[in-house]
């Protein structure tokens, strides 16, 4: 059910002279109320589960209700609509000296930098929103773009604590897409193609006879690059142990310090979000996708969603146990890390993927 | 072409904040990230204690003594009751002696407990933060059913103590310290040992020993550069010449002498050391005698002056009573080893970056009831 | 070189091991919880033996009460307290006035027209339940349960709703008490 899906059905039952850009706009906004509508699903159940799982972490349990009434449910299922309610409620305040077209634009571009992102992620064999046959380099493209949303929210927020929380979230991010962009072009020389479709398609069958032929499994190589994709890929959610911009016991709050209510919640959504796309490119690149581990077991459209979100669920839950287990690391050393540690690995990983699909075919 | 100069500013890190320990105003000058100048700011805590213990009876001072390092209550009591019973010349009963060493040594693992989860928190470790609060929620538990109060106690009088130990006490604390004995594994692998922790802390805001002496640094900042001082062992006070423990120094094992990583280690195997104190008191205690037996009538003290140290979790915790031979002091003054410690810090932290200035002033383990009083 | 390969290694382990621990906590979550959901669950008081002659001793740090008919106006726990928190007025009465006893026996001299106790001064230290001659302060629950049962939960809207006034006079009684009667000799004289 690509876009291209949409428009065809659309056309087999309307009259003939329909004008296709209408068509291509109501197909393109289907899709985009879908997206936004799994983004702010996302966070709901992202926040829950994150508050749950931390709690058990450290000897307690998370938001609890005791059923309907005054409290938020059972099992404080409803803690984020009521939390939601709430931010929604909240009285809207911009800073005198803040820069007031900047800081309202600033939340909506970070979320742009997601949402563009998750066009092209594909949920299922034929649910893809934008089926491009350059998806990889497409996302790798976008997925900075947050960048500027950050740098835009520091500067307007007339702040100097969130001007050093947005200088150095910029500083990290641009370092840590090197990494990033290295390891996956170890997994496009696996698949020998760029599209999203194709990678995960020739990710099928099995290695050794028992162990599905995903990424990972596939040779040594590729192994550490899943490793390194991972690590660049929690250092450009900013998600500890990387989140020196929004550290919270040092700078209060990074660079969205000044944000309260409807706006910090658009911060929120875009940080969960921009999980989601790092965790949807991992399960593409790395973990088959839409396929199941067995081969033949639960295979088909809707198991492939099933499938996807899965994986992607273990993904965010293992980015949930990072958060919550290890200290942050401090700037510099963040940057030693992407640079002198991250960076020749994924080189050495690189050739070693090129030797080995040269000799191995 | 002439030398491009980046400008310095000035930042506030101000009284509320979540990472410093307490209402303190940082006024710091930066280039971006490295530090160039620390100016603590204090007094936005302070509530007269010294002048209003001039208007109270020796009796009524001791609630306000709690209420000055109200992490570690208990060994602010125990220096100021000390200090009075020289002057008076007061011989308190053994049991009660063993009760006010037993009751000291848990405060100190409970402030060390406070001291090193908050340091972690500092750092970016949620988690560590958690399991020792627990371990502390024990001993306050301990605590509250022996005096019903859980932070601030008013527990240890001129003479004596408020209230005896109850039935039950003895077993409870030897099961609360087979089990600390065992979590303190786990603290050392969550955190500790942990290589993002090290390479946070460790050569990090080192106290070289001149510096430490100059400023007066005392407790387990001072032991953490490496000189051994510790006034449980050095200067005996109370018992706990009978008591056998060591004392641990800073080494330098993951970086330099004297940086944060030793000052955390010092602090926790420091608790470890109060855990074989505890036991060994525990087990010499006598078992029955009056607690109340030695309690004066009045509390009248000699005319005359007296300067009395103790080891606070902090330091070296100093009470300085001028007395006239009334029923209340002329004049209290209280030393507190946090304060010099809060100077040290403008000396240790030039130099190095924003993130790293708040790991050292954690690692310093400052309590601003105690500097401002 | 090889210094750098090492670091990595320990990273990765110490890492690991870190990881190894919080899965541990997370799976035994139900044993080791440690959350109280109050006000469903409240932590019960602990039963206090202390095994002497003591009892009378309050361990409870909660809400003042005073057993005003016990009170004979000495003013201890006035003198005692170190904030200032009890204010107490007391009238004499004239000879032979009989106020009744307290519960331990003593004769009461003196009357007692005002006892405010102003919790939102009070630290609870306790020092002023000590020194009363008749245990009529004291802080509820604790040994003194079935005086009156424990109190901690009493926070109100307005400040002033936490002086608590335990004197029980009204006007017209100190009135009573403090003008002092005819005298009878005169009337019997001219009669």
């Amino acid at each position: 059910m690509t876009i291209d899906n949409i428009i065809i059905w659309f056309q087999s039952w309307l009259p003939a002279n329909f004008s296709i850009i209408s068509l291509y706009l109501v197909a393109v906004l289907i899709a985009a109320i879908a997206i936004f509508a799994i983004m702010a699903v996302n966070a709901l159940v992202a926040v829950y589960a994150e508050r749950k799982i931390s709690a058990f972490m450290q000897d307690r349990i998370g938001p609890m209700g005791q059923g309907p009434g005054l409290h938020a449910g059972k099992w404080g299922l409803l803690q984020t609509v009521a939390d939601t309610i709430k931010l929604i409620l909240k009285e809207d305040i911009i800073p005198r000296a803040a820069d007031r077209k900047l800081f309202i634009i600033a939340p909506f571009v970070i979320f742009l930098g997601a949402f563009i992102a998750l066009a092209a992620m594909p949920w299922g064999p034929n649910l893809i929103a934008a089926d491009m046959n350059i998806g990889i380099f497409y996302i790798l493209a976008v997925s900075s773009f947050g960048v500027i949303g950050i740098i835009l929210a520091a500067w307007a927020s007339d702040n100097k604590w969130s001007l050093f929380g947005g200088m150095r979230s910029a500083a990290q991010i641009i370092s840590y897409e090197i990494p990033a962009a290295l390891s996956l072009v170890a997994v496009i020389l696996l698949g020998s193609t760029l599209s999203m479709q194709g990678i995960i398609e020739s990710q099928a069958g099995t290695v050794w006879g028992f162990l599905p032929n995903w990424n990972i499994f596939n040779n040594p190589f590729s192994f550490f690059a899943f490793f390194i994709y991972f690590i660049a890929g929690v250092a450009e959610v900013n998600r500890t142990p990387f989140d020196i911009p929004e550290a919270e016991s040092e700078l209060v709050a990074g660079f969205h310090t000044e944000y309260s209510g409807m706006r910090w919640a658009f911060f929120f959504l875009s940080e969960y979000g921009n999980m989601l796309v790092v965790a949807g490119i991992t399960v593409v690149a790395f973990l088959g996708g839409w396929q199941s581990p067995i081969e033949g077991v639960m295979q088909g459209a809707w198991w492939g969603l099933f499938w996807f979100l899965t994986k992607m669920t273990g993904v965010i839950m293992i980015m949930i146990w990072f958060r919550w287990t290890f200290p942050r690391l401090r700037v510099d050393q963040l940057m030693s890390v992407a640079w002198k540690v991250l960076l020749p690995i994924a080189l050495f990983n690189l050739f070693g993927v090129a030797i080995w699909t040269l000799l191995v075919g | 072409m002439g030398l491009v100069h980046a400008d310095e500013m000035t930042l506030n890190i101000g009284p509320q904040h979540p990472s410093t320990h307490g209402v303190l105003r940082l006024k710091v000058k930066t280039d971006g990230e490295i530090i160039s100048e620390i100016t603590p700011i204090i007094g936005y805590l302070h509530r007269c204690f010294e002048k209003h213990c001039e208007t109270l009876s020796y009796e009524q001072i001791i609630p306000f003594t709690d209420r000055c390092d109200y992490i570690a209550a208990m060994n602010n009591n125990f220096g100021y009751v000390l200090a009075i019973e020289k002057m008076m010349d007061i011989q308190v009963p053994e049991r009660v002696k063993y009760i006010r060493v037993i009751m000291a040594e848990f405060n100190r693992i409970a402030s060390h407990l406070l001291a090193l989860g908050t340091f972690g928190l500092d750092v970016g470790a949620y988690t560590p933060f958690l399991y020792m609060f627990r371990d502390r929620e024990r001993i306050l538990d301990l605590f509250e059913i022996t005096c019903g109060a859980r932070l601030l106690y008013n527990y240890m009088w001129v003479g004596g103590v408020s209230h005896d130990l109850p039935i039950g006490f003895v077993e409870a604390s030897y099961r609360f310290l087979d089990e600390f004995e065992k979590n303190t594994k786990e603290y050392h692998n969550i955190l500790s040992y942990n290589k993002i922790f090290i390479e946070r802390s460790a050569d990090v805001g080192v106290l070289p020993k001149d510096v430490a002496i100059d400023y007066g640094v005392t407790g387990p900042n001072l032991r953490g550069s490496g000189i051994k001082w510790d006034l449980r062992k050095d200067e005996p006070y109370s018992i706990y010449d009978r008591f056998r423990f060591n004392v641990p120094v800073g080494k330098g094992t993951m970086g330099s002498v004297g940086d944060c990583w030793d000052r955390y280690w010092v602090r926790a195997e420091e608790m470890n050391e109060s855990v074989k104190i505890i036991r060994q008191a525990l087990d010499k205690m006598p078992r029955d005698g009056d607690v109340h037996e030695a309690l004066p009538k009045k509390v009248r003290p000699p005319k005359g002056s007296i300067y009395f140290r103790t080891e606070s979790p902090r330091g070296d915790l100093g009470y300085y009573i001028i007395s006239d031979g009334k029923g209340g002091p002329t004049r209290v003054k209280m030393r507190s080893p946090a304060f010099t410690a809060l100077s040290a810090l403008s000396e240790i932290a030039s130099g190095w970056m924003l993130s790293d200035v708040l790991v050292i002033l954690g690692s310093l383990d400052i309590v601003l009831g105690e500097i401002d009083r | 070189m090889k210094k750098y390969f090492l670091n990595i290694w320990e990273t990765v382990k110490t890492l690991l091991i870190g990881l190894g621990i919080t899965m541990k906590h997370m799976f035994k979550a139900r044993k080791g919880n440690v959350t109280l959901q109050y006000p469903e669950e409240k932590w019960p008081r602990p039963d206090r033996n202390i095994g002497f002659d003591l009892s009378n001793y309050n361990v409870i740090r909660s809400k003042l009460h005073v057993d005003i008919d016990d009170c004979i106006g000495c003013r201890k726990c006035e003198r005692a307290c170190p904030v200032g928190c009890i204010k107490i007025d007391t009238l004499k009465v004239p000879k032979g006035t009989d106020l009744g006893l307290t519960s331990g026996g003593t004769t009461k001299r003196l009357l007692v027209s005002r006892f405010d106790i102003d919790m939102t001064e009070c630290m609870f230290c306790n020092l002023c339940t000590y020194p009363c001659p008749e245990d009529c302060i004291f802080m509820t629950g604790g040994p003194n349960s079935e005086k009156q049962p424990l109190d901690y939960e009493y926070s109100q809207y307005d400040k002033k709703n936490l002086i608590f006034e335990f004197a029980t006079l009204t006007k017209k009684e100190i009135k009573k008490f403090t003008t002092p009667p005819p005298p009878q000799q005169e009337i019997l004289k001219n009669d």
